[in-house]
């Protein structure tokens, strides 16, 4: 029987117990004096001095060569990290993108001079980086781009405009994917290409935009003549679209796809007890809840272990963070049905600050990363439908 | 487990996919609705050994485990031979794990847990038995004084009541009044409170898996044929994108099946239940709603006797609540985690793989 797509069984061995013992004990002591609405922001939680702290111990950029800042350690032990961070709901945002994303790229096609600058400063969580992919006419079609870099005496002038770029304010690099050749609408997905920047560049100007729970995490950012050396380019000029492509496998494909809203979980349980109503109907929709976090866990697991062993499974990826969005847009839904609490937020109440925070928060989390259309697309398209 | 075993379970399966394709025929399938035993078809299986592949090596098997068969076991739901030969794989495997050799005929388990008295006699009652009406022997655990028994009893020893269900096959009600058991050891460690529910469970999950990635080839086939407003229905993306979510649906239960196989082969009883719950939820939500799409791709031509898509989704409705429906697992797993505390809950999941 041949199917569309394949999970082989993947699987945590007893011997990094030790390494999750060391992680939530760390996390058990730094998670003092983190309100609900804090744990709810999950990984988009952005504190450099939590993240300083996550590289003194070594657990940011675990697997890239010791020569670069890194650890040298496997993509499994990065994987107990990273999934207990997301269980307890730890602000990893500053080093997030750096380490899933921005330093496994360079890694992979990065420069020489490009690895040894900056891959230490992502390890030791000194260094920011975000992504710059959207733009506000090119949103889920994004090989309509129009923002430009142009060639220029030692290097490039970019001009245009990037947008929901989280955490740009704060961050201090962006990737950012740019039209070097041709137009939108001849050449789309042709003629793009990668530059690492420099946030402070000059002519480069980024203005927050408030979302609707009253934050600012999104940015837009406005390009004027920006320029960037010869030596930003990141991988091969107009190779851009195949670059980030690749990148997106990884951004789609781990715990934080189905784990963001998980810290929901066991505060319900306890919510429960508190109320006394630990009966037949909270009973089903935390078993289900429980079902589907295993389910989930094995599909990411497995998903892992294609990519340690150098496959690239964006169908499988794309399924899973369908299922994982749509796990974690259940998971407030299923707080509502079994605690019947009045829709405050009370100072103090964990579960009350968390749960208004992830109501807000979980529409956009079938948008962020590709949105649940585009994943429906990529996946019929592996099916052999169009 | 050998290394060796995973190059049996390839070729058992491809042995035993040649032969579904060629035999389980529309014909077939219409005739097992009628009580009527496909006795030519069993024989063919059971000379290719598939009965016995669960069943360990020393009481005459394959040996192989739970999760070298997912695919093999995957097969029962998606080509629907309408034989018990998913039912007999497991009783031969527990049967096997108590040192017994299984009787070289077609055998029905009963999920339910029976009782044994001091005279080692078996009363109880198993609302649904499948293919009891044409299996001599149910293969049981009864639960005595202290120990749980596994026990084989004589279908002539039980009072079998037929029970009609959506997927008409042979079933009844089984009822034991002191029946004296044919063979009655200590029931495996593998085995825990719910008996032989839970790797029916897992049984009927892997079928579940089978039949939903069926269906997923059966939509794609009919979505890239049929023909509408001028184009192909695959073409429109309302009917690309049900049809993706339904390969969703078919992942996870594919997933969750594969993970409870490898619990059971763990040996451990609460681990090998937990898995069982986690794939028969999984599994039966995925069926439910998979079904549901699948009906809506195919239109009102799915929805005929004529055409076979009905055959897999009365199954997957069937199934569903077969061995504990999702809702009955989803209780019992949800009260284990409320009783054990927030704490337990996520160092239970990362912990629960052996």
């Amino acid at each position: 029987m041949s199917t569309a797509f394949h999970y082989p069984a993947f699987e945590i061995p007893r011997e990094l117990d030790g390494l999750r013992r060391e992680v939530r004990a760390f996390l058990a002591e730094a998670s003092q004096g983190w309100s609900g609405w804090d744990i709810g922001h999950s990984w988009t939680g952005f504190d450099r001095a939590f993240s300083r702290e996550v590289g003194r111990r070594g657990w940011i950029g675990m697997t890239w060569p010791r020569a670069y800042g890194g650890h040298e350690r496997s993509a499994l032990e990065r994987y107990v990290v990273v999934e207990e961070m997301l269980a307890a709901g730890a602000p990893v945002g500053a080093h997030w993108v750096g380490d899933r994303q921005s330093g496994p790229l360079m890694l992979r096609i990065g420069s020489e001079a490009q690895k040894q600058r900056f891959l230490p400063k992502i390890a030791s969580g000194e260094a920011a980086f975000c992504i710059g992919l959207s733009e506000p006419g090119s949103g889920s079609d994004l090989a309509s781009l129009r923002s430009r870099a142009t060639r220029v005496d030692g290097g490039w002038k970019l001009n245009g405009r990037k947008i929901w770029t989280t955490y740009a304010s704060d961050c201090d690099f962006m990737i950012g994917l740019f039209r070097s050749q041709g137009t939108a609408e001849v050449d789309k997905h042709k003629g793009l290409s990668q530059y690492l920047i420099d946030l402070q560049s000059s002519g480069l100007e980024i203005r927050p935009i408030v979302d609707l729970t009253g934050e600012a995490h999104f940015n837009e950012i406005v390009f004027d003549d920006v320029f960037v050396p010869d030596e930003s380019l990141v991988g091969r000029e107009n190779e851009g679209w195949a670059q980030a492509n690749a990148e997106l496998a990884f951004e789609r494909s781990g715990p934080d796809r189905y784990m963001s809203s998980f810290p929901l979980l066991p505060l319900s349980i306890d919510a429960v007890h508190a109320a006394g109503t630990a009966d037949r109907l909270s009973a089903r929709r935390i078993g289900e809840a429980l079902a589907d976090v295993v389910t989930l866990r094995e599909m990411s697991l497995s998903i892992l272990g294609q990519l340690a062993a150098g496959h690239m499974p964006a169908q499988e990826a794309a399924l899973t963070k369908d299922l994982g969005t749509s796990f974690e847009q259940r998971l407030p839904e299923l707080v509502r049905e079994i605690t019947d609490n009045a829709p405050v937020i009370t100072e103090g109440d964990t579960l009350s600050e968390m749960q208004a925070y992830l109501v807000q928060s979980v529409p956009s989390y079938s948008l962020r990363g590709g949105t649940r259309e585009i994943m429906r697309g990529i996946i019929a398209r592996g099916l052999g439908l169009r | 487990m050998s290394r060796d075993n995973d190059d049996i379970a390839g070729p058992l399966g491809d042995q035993l996919a040649r032969l579904f394709a060629k035999t389980v025929t529309r014909e077939a399938l219409v005739a097992a609705e009628h009580n009527v035993f496909d006795a030519a078809l069993w024989n063919e299986i059971s000379e290719i050994g598939a009965a016995l592949a669960l069943a360990a090596e020393s009481v005459g098997g394959a040996g192989l485990a739970w999760a070298q068969a997912d695919g093999l076991l995957q097969l029962l739901g998606s080509q629907l031979p309408p034989v018990p030969l998913g039912e007999t794989m497991l009783a031969a495997w527990v049967l096997g794990l108590a040192g017994i050799e299984a009787p070289a005929a077609p055998l029905a388990v009963a999920g339910a847990l029976l009782q044994i008295d001091g005279d080692g006699c078996v009363s109880g009652d198993d609302a649904l038995v499948s293919w009891a009406p044409q299996a001599q022997v149910i293969v049981a655990v009864a639960q005595g004084a202290g120990a749980r028994q596994l026990v084989l009893l004589s279908t002539l020893d039980a009072e079998l009541t037929p029970q009609r269900t959506l997927d008409r096959l042979p079933a009844a009600r089984a009822r034991f009044r002191g029946a004296r058991p044919l063979q009655a050891v200590a029931a495996p460690a593998v085995l825990g409170e719910t008996g032989l529910l839970a790797p029916l469970a897992v049984l009927r999950a892997l079928q579940l898996a089978g039949s939903l990635s069926q269906v997923l080839a059966l939509c794609i086939d009919y979505a890239n044929t049929r023909s509408q407003f001028g184009k192909t229905i695959g073409k429109f993306q309302a009917i690309q994108h049900q049809i993706a979510e339904l390969a969703e649906l078919s992942a996870a239960a594919q997933v969750a099946a594969g993970y409870a196989a490898r619990q059971l082969d763990g040996g451990d009883a609460a681990a090998a239940e937990r898995g069982a719950a986690v794939a028969k939820i999984r599994a039966a939500a995925s069926a439910t709603r998979g079904a549901a799409i699948a009906h809506q791709v195919f239109g009102a031509i799915g929805t005929t006797d004529e055409h076979l898509l009905h055959y897999h989704t009365r199954r997957l409705w069937q199934w569903r609540d077969e061995a504990g429906s999702d809702g009955w697992w989803a209780e019992r797993l949800g009260r284990q985690a409320l009783a054990a505390g927030a704490a337990a809950l996520w160092t239970g999941i990362t912990a629960s793989a052996p």
